[in-house]
C-alpha cells in the first residue's frame, strides 16, 4: 500500500488553453479512500488519469509511496483503474477478463486460476466466470471491472465513476461492496464521482474540485458542516445549501441581513455591506406569516414521503425548505420562515467563508 | 374473407387461376405438337414432290420436254403412296386433277393459281400443298397434298393426364381450404403437382417434335432409297449429290453401314438427327437433319412458368383477400420501393446467373444454330484440361497477396492512427490507387516495368542490379502482378483498418495500459481481437475480388508470358471469346463460383465465431 501525492500539478490539453488542472496539490494517505467530488468539467477525471499515467501532467510531480512516478508509464506505477463504462474486453470471457492483468506478467497459471477464483468469490461473480461481458448486467460488469483491478493487488485503486451507470439497487449494493473491499484490502483508493451522496457515504475524506482547483479537502462531516466556500456549500447536499445574497447592516441592536423579503438577525459583529448567507434546507422552518424572519410565497411542494421539499420564493430569491412529513401548504400560499441563527453560514461577496 | 360475397369472389378468381394455369401448359403442348406435325407435313410434301420430279419419265414426243409423262406420273404417284412403311396420306395432282384416288375432288383453280404464283408450300384447309415443278425445276405443273396426322403424342400423353388430375384435385382442395379458412392449408403439394404437369407437358412438346423429325427421316429415307434404285447405279458420293434435292434442309453424306433406324448423333458440337439410307450392298448414305426437339427449350420453359402462375396467383389472391387494406397498401408500397432494385438485380444478376447455368449444361457457340444439351460434358472437359489447373494454381498464388497486403496495411494504419495530424492528407493519397481505374494503373505499371528505361529497372541499375525482365519472363511475371495488386489494395485496406481503429473505444487501450500491458501485448491481446470484424470484412471481400481478377491481368500481361499469369477469370474469357466454347466457359465460371462460395463460407465460419462488441 502506498500514499499518493500530487504536487503543484497543472495540466493543459492545448498549449495556451485553459488549464484543466490548476496547480493542484493533494495528499492521499496510505490506505485512505479519498473521493474527488466535482461537477463535470471540474478536472477530477483528468487528475485520476494523471495519477494512472494515462495523461502526462504539464507541470508538477506525482508521487506514489516514496517514488516519483511522474515520468513512469502506467504499467510501472502499480495502480489499477476502474473505468466508467466498465471497459471489459468484449472478446474475452469474465474469467479471462479478470485474469488479464496477471497473464501479462509471469504469474504461474495455477496461481492465476486461484486468484481469479478468490476474487470472483469475494465479489459474487463465481457463477458468471464463463460468460461474456455482453451477457452481464451493468452492475455485474462493474463488479468484473473491480475484480480485474483487485486481482493484481495494486498499491493504489483509481475508480472513475464506477457507479454512474447503475440503477438504484445495484448502485447501493455495489457501494456497500466497495466499502467492504476497501476495508478488506486496506488499499489506497481514489474515487471520482459527481454524486455527493456517494462521496459522503464512501469517502474518508472528500476533495471538492471546481475548474481544476481544490475548493475544499476534508472529512464528509467537515465538508457538509463547514463548507469552505459558497460553491462547496451549494454543491454538497441534495438539494444544496440555500445561499442568499444580501446586505448586512450593523445597528445598535445587532446585525441584520436583508435578503429579498427576509430580514435575518445574524450573530456577526461589525459587518456592513454585501454578504452571502447560507442555510441548509433542513434548517429552514415553516411558520406563521408573522412569526419568522420574513414572508415567503410557496412555489412548489415535492413530497418524498418521509420528508417534503418546499420551494419558496423570498422576494425573488429561491429558498428550499426540507420539512418532515407532509406540511399543509399549497403553491401560491403566503407563509413565514424561521431560521435558527446558529445554523447560518456566512460567505463574503466572493463566496469565501467568513469565520 | 368474411362475407359470402368475398368468399365467392375469391373462389371464382382462384378457380379461374387454377383452371387457366392447368390448361396453359397443355394448350402449349397441343399447339406445339400440331405445329411440329404441320412442319412435318410441309417437309414431306416437298420431299414427295421432288421425288416425283426425279423419278417420273419425261413426256414422250417433244424431245427434251419439260413436262412429265402422265402415265409414268400416275404409276409413280401410286407407287409412292404404296411404299412399304410410307406413313402420310398423300394425293398427287397434275394440273388440278387428282392422280392417286381418281374419285377425289380436284384441286381448286384458286389453290393451283396460288401455287403457281408463289412456288412454295401452302396450306389448303387442313392439308399441305407442295408445288410439283416440271422436269426443269421451272413451272409449277401440279401439286402434292399431304394431310397431317393428329399428333402421335397428344397433349395429355404420358404423365400429363395423372398430373392434370392431381393439379385439379390438390388445387381445388387448397382453394376450398382457403375459402373455409381451415387452419392448415397446403399450397405446396399443389405447386409440386403443377410443376409435374408443366414438366409432363414440356416432355410432350419435346416428344412431338422429336417424333415429327423421326417420321420425316423415316419417310424421306424410303423415297431416297426408292429414287436411288430407279436411277442408274452411281458412285456413292455422286448419288449423294443427285439425291440431295429430295431432302432440302438436310444433308446426305456417304457413310458406312449402320443401324437404319432414326437416331440422334453428336457431330462435332452439334446434335443431329440421322438415319441411314441404303443404296445397295455396302453402299450407304447418312441422312442428317436438325432435330426438331432442340428448338423447343423456350416452349418448355414457358410451359413450366405458366403452370406455376397458378399456385402463385392463388396464394397472391389469398393474401389479398385476407390482408386488411392497410397491410395491402404497406406491402404494395414496400414493393414499390423494392421494385427498381429487384428489377435491376433480376436483369443484371439473376438472369445472367440463370443463363450461366444454361450455358454450362449446353454446347453453345454464337453463330451456330442450336445449343444441344450436353449434361456435365463441359465440366468434364474443363476439369480434364491442365490449363484449368494451371490457372487455378496461379489464382491461388495471386489470392495470397490479400493477407500480405492486409498485414502491411495494418502496420501502416497503426502508425497513422498514432499520428493523427498526418492522417487527412495521407488518407486521401492512400485511396488514390484504389480509386483509380484498373486499366490506367496497369498501363502505368507496364511503363514502370519496361525492360529498357522503365523506372524500376533504371532504379535497380543505379543500385548496381542487372535489369529484370518483369513482364516478359514467366518466372517474374506473377511476382510483378502481385506487386501491382498489393499496391492497389493497400490504401483501401489501410482506410478500412483506420475506420476500425477509430471505432475501438479508447477505454480498452487505457485499461490495458493501466493493467500493465506493453505496446505489443496491447496490440495482440486487445486491438487485434477488437479489429476482428474489419479483418474479416477486408479478408473476405479481398479474397472474393482477388479470385475474380481479370482487368489487371488482361491489361498488364494478357495472361502471359507462357500462361504464367493466367487466372481463372482470364481462362474463362479466353475459353469463351477466344475459343468460342461458351459452354465450357460457363462451366468454369460455375466452378469458380462454387469454389468462392465454399472459400467464403469456410472463412466466415472460421472467423465469425465471436464478433460482437460489448
Amino acid at each position: 500500500m502506498a500514499s499518493v501525492s500530487l504536487r503543484h500539478v497543472t495540466k493543459l490539453f492545448d498549449a495556451g488553453g485553459r488549464p484543466v488542472l490548476h496547480d493542484l496539490s493533494l495528499d492521499v494517505g496510505d490506505g485512505e479512500l479519498l473521493v474527488l467530488l466535482g461537477p463535470s468539467g471540474s478536472g477530477k477525471t483528468t487528475a485520476l488519469r494523471c495519477i494512472a499515467g494515462l495523461e502526462p501532467p504539464t507541470s508538477g510531480e506525482i508521487h506514489i509511496g516514496e517514488r516519483d512516478v511522474t515520468q513512469l508509464p502506467p504499467a510501472d506505477r502499480d495502480v489499477a483503474m476502474v473505468f466508467q463504462p466498465a471497459a471489459l474486453y468484449p472478446h474475452l470471457r469474465v474469467r479471462e477478463n479478470i485474469a488479464f492483468p496477471l497473464t501479462l506478467g509471469r504469474t504461474p497459471r495455477a496461481q492465476i486460476t486461484r486468484k481469479v477464483i478468490d476474487i470472483a468469490d469475494r465479489l459474487g461473480l463465481t457463477a458468471e466466470l464463463d460468460r461474456r461481458p455482453t451477457q452481464l448486467s451493468e452492475g455485474q460488469r462493474q463488479r468484473v471491472a473491480l475484480a480485474r483491478a483487485a486481482v493484481r493487488e495494486p498499491r493504489v485503486f483509481l475508480l472513475d465513476e464506477p457507479l454512474a451507470h447503475l440503477d438504484g439497487t445495484a448502485r447501493l449494493e455495489l457501494r456497500a461492496e466497495l466499502s467492504r473491499l476497501h476495508q478488506a484490502l486496506g488499499a489506497t483508493m481514489i474515487y471520482v464521482t459527481h454524486d455527493e451522496v456517494e462521496a459522503m457515504t464512501l469517502g474518508q475524506r472528500i476533495a471538492v474540485l471546481q475548474d481544476g482547483h481544490v475548493r475544499q479537502l476534508g472529512t464528509p462531516v467537515e465538508v457538509y458542516e463547514r463548507p469552505a466556500d459558497a460553491f462547496v456549500a451549494r454543491f454538497v447536499g441534495a438539494p444544496g445549501m440555500n445561499v442568499l445574497a444580501g446586505v448586512a447592516t450593523h445597528k445598535r441592536r445587532g446585525t441584520h441581513v436583508e435578503c429579498g423579503s427576509l430580514t435575518i438577525p445574524v450573530p456577526l459583529r461589525e459587518y456592513d455591506g454585501e454578504i452571502q448567507v447560507g442555510v441548509r434546507p433542513e434548517h429552514v422552518l415553516l411558520c406563521g406569516i408573522d412569526d419568522g424572519v420574513g414572508a415567503v410565497e410557496v412555489r412548489m411542494v415535492e413530497s418524498h414521503g418521509a420528508e417534503t421539499l418546499v420551494h419558496l420564493d423570498a422576494g425573488g430569491l429561491p429558498l428550499a425548505a426540507r420539512v418532515p412529513g407532509f406540511p399543509h401548504v399549497a403553491p401560491g400560499e403566503k407563509i413565514g420562515v424561521a431560521i435558527e441563527a446558529e445554523r447560518l453560514h456566512f460567505f463574503d461577496a466572493a463566496g469565501v467563508r467568513l469565520a | 374473407m368474411k362475407t359470402p360475397q368475398e368468399k365467392l369472389r375469391f373462389a371464382l378468381v382462384a378457380g379461374l387461376l387454377l383452371l387457366g394455369s392447368a390448361a396453359a401448359p397443355l394448350a402449349i403442348a397441343a399447339w406445339t405438337s400440331a405445329r411440329a406435325e404441320r412442319a412435318y407435313a410441309e417437309r414431306i410434301a416437298t420431299t414427295a414432290a421432288e421425288y416425283l420430279a426425279t423419278v417420273t419419265s419425261p413426256a414422250r414426243g417433244g424431245g427434251g420436254s419439260a413436262d412429265y409423262d402422265l402415265a409414268s406420273l400416275l404409276v409413280r404417284a401410286r407407287a409412292l403412296s404404296a411404299l412399304p412403311g410410307w406413313s402420310p396420306a398423300v394425293e398427287v395432282y397434275h394440273g388440278t386433277a387428282p392422280f392417286i384416288a381418281a374419285t377425289a375432288p380436284p384441286l381448286t383453280p384458286d389453290a393451283f393459281a396460288d401455287l403457281q404464283r408463289d412456288g412454295a408450300v401452302r396450306w389448303d384447309g387442313a392439308t399441305a400443298l407442295a408445288p410439283l415443278r416440271d422436269r426443269n425445276d421451272g413451272d409449277v405443273v401440279g401439286a402434292v397434298r399431304i394431310a397431317p396426322r393428329r399428333a402421335s403424342r397428344g397433349a395429355l400423353a404420358g404423365l400429363a393426364l395423372p398430373a392434370l388430375l392431381a393439379v385439379l384435385w390438390l388445387g381445388g382442395w387448397a382453394i376450398s381450404g382457403l375459402v373455409r379458412a381451415r387452419a392448415r392449408v397446403r399450397l405446396a403439394p399443389y405447386a409440386v403437382a403443377t410443376v409435374v404437369l408443366g414438366i409432363a407437358a414440356a416432355a410432350n412438346v419435346r416428344g412431338a417434335a422429336a417424333d415429327a423429325t423421326d417420321r420425316w427421316l423415316a419417310d424421306a429415307q424410303l423415297v431416297v432409297e426408292d429414287a436411288a434404285t430407279r436411277g442408274p447405279a452411281q458412285p456413292v458420293d455422286v448419288a449423294a449429290r443427285t439425291l440431295q434435292r429430295l431432302v432440302r434442309g438436310a444433308e446426305l453424306v456417304p457413310a458406312d453401314s449402320a443401324d437404319a433406324a432414326p437416331r440422334r448423333e453428336h457431330l462435332g458440337r452439334r446434335i443431329r438427327a440421322t438415319s441411314m439410307v441404303r443404296l445397295g450392298p455396302n453402299r450407304w448414305l447418312e441422312l442428317r437433319t436438325d432435330p426438331g426437339e432442340e428448338g423447343t427449350t423456350a416452349w418448355v420453359a414457358l410451359a413450366v412458368a405458366l403452370a406455376l402462375c397458378g399456385p402463385a396467383g392463388v396464394s397472391l389472391a389469398a393474401w389479398i383477400a385476407r390482408a386488411d387494406a392497410r397491410r395491402r397498401r404497406e406491402t404494395l408500397t414496400a414493393w414499390g420501393f423494392l421494385a427498381p432494385a429487384t428489377v435491376h438485380l433480376a436483369i443484371f444478376s439473376l438472369a445472367p446467373a440463370v443463363f450461366l447455368v444454361y450455358l454450362a449444361l449446353h454446347r453453345w457457340t454464337p453463330g451456330e444454330s442450336g445449343a444441344p444439351f450436353v449434361g456435365l460434358d463441359n465440366f468434364q472437359s474443363v476439369l480434364g484440361d491442365p490449363l484449368t489447373w494451371q490457372a487455378l494454381g496461379n489464382t491461388l498464388v495471386y489470392v495470397l497477396h490479400v493477407p500480405v497486403a492486409m498485414a502491411v496495411a495494418l502496420v501502416i494504419a497503426l502508425a497513422l492512427h498514432r499520428h493523427r495530424s498526418a492522417l487527412r492528407v495521407v488518407r486521401a493519397l492512400l485511396l488514390l490507387p484504389y480509386a483509380a481505374s484498373t486499366v490506367a494503373v496497369a498501363l502505368a505499371w507496364r511503363g514502370l516495368f519496361r525492360t529498357d528505361g522503365g523506372f524500376i529497372n533504371a532504379t535497380l541499375a543505379h543500385l548496381g542490379v542487372a535489369p529484370v525482365d518483369w513482364l516478359g519472363d514467366p518466372r517474374n511475371a506473377l511476382l510483378a502482378v502481385l506487386i501491382v495488386a498489393v499496391w492497389m489494395q493497400i490504401g483501401y485496406q489501410v482506410t478500412l483498418f483506420l475506420v476500425g481503429l477509430d471505432a475501438i473505444p479508447a477505454a480498452y487501450g487505457d485499461a490495458a495500459r493501466v493493467d500493465g500491458a506493453n505496446g505489443w501485448q496491447r496490440f495482440w491481446r486487445v486491438t487485434f481481437p477488437l479489429l476482428r470484424p474489419v479483418t474479416i470484412f477486408a479478408g473476405v471481400t479481398g479474397v472474393v475480388l482477388a479470385a475474380q481478377v481479370f482487368t489487371l491481368i488482361y491489361v498488364l500481361t494478357g495472361g502471359g508470358p507462357a500462361r504464367a499469369t493466367e487466372m481463372i477469370a482470364t481462362r474463362i474469357y479466353q475459353t469463351a471469346w477466344g475459343d468460342g466454347r461458351f459452354g465450357e466457359a460457363g462451366a468454369l465460371a460455375l466452378l469458380l463460383w462454387v469454389f468462392l462460395f465454399a472459400a467464403t463460407w469456410t472463412e466466415l465460419r472460421l472467423l465469425l465465431r465471436r464478433e460482437r462488441h460489448a
